[in-house]
């Protein structure tokens, strides 16, 4: 697996200035880690074209969008630890 | 005195949104004729197959099936905000109407009020 430098961990819905800043600064070394309302992002259709993507389970599962998750990596709690661990940085949005 | 619930927040997130519901779910159980109208990331509460259990909460999707029960007077949902937000008739849960949000939807209604 490559190392991921920056991960970047939003929890923002996607009407959020904040979502539209980190989408902005996001790298194609960087990782995305869709947490709480920012999974909303995967309904949009608008995932960045670079750099990987991850969205929590649960909060995937709360918001119905199993079927909308695209390119992006489903992960669960003990995987959202190793993707931290893995970054060289972490930025929570 | 008709009343307009807008929720334009995100389900889940913070506790507005529910409260908002409650709020025209007494309005309705006095008789208070309301209608709730879902904008922006708001819509996401009507998405079908939500699955609140591994987050500990309920499904919003359980708390809006009381509507009908209460006498909510419409659930309406911005037909652009479905779009962005990849929601059509099949994906929207029973008894939303999709609505163009227009000065002259908001002139039909004596009081609106936004969640939180």
């Amino acid at each position: 697996m490559t190392a991921i430098q920056t991960l970047h961990i939003l929890n923002k819905s996607p009407d959020h200035p904040r979502a539209a800043r980190c989408l902005e600064i996001m790298s194609a070394e960087d990782g995305l880690l869709l947490i709480g309302g920012g999974v909303l992002l995967l309904a949009t259709g608008n995932l960045p074209g670079a750099g990987k993507v991850f969205a929590l389970s649960p909060d995937v599962d709360a918001r119905g969008l199993r079927q909308l998750t695209g390119d992006a990596s489903v992960v669960d709690f003990p995987e959202m630890v190793a993707l931290s661990l893995q970054a060289q940085r972490v930025i929570s949005w | 005195m008709s009343t307009l619930i807008m929720i334009d927040q995100p389900p889940y997130g913070a506790w507005s949104g529910r409260e908002a519901l409650d709020m025209a779910f007494s309005l309705a159980a006095f008789d208070q004729p309301a209608s709730l109208l879902f904008t922006g990331a708001g819509v996401n509460w009507l998405r079908q197959a939500q699955e609140a259990s591994g987050i500990g909460q309920k499904s919003v999707e359980k708390n809006l099936s009381a509507a009908p029960i209460f006498g909510i007077e419409a659930i309406l949902a911005d037909r652009a905000a479905c779009n962005t937000y990849s929601l059509d008739e099949s994906s929207l849960i029973e008894g939303v109407t999709l609505v163009d949000v227009k000065t002259a939807l908001l002139t039909g209604y004596h009081h609106t009020a936004f969640a939180g």
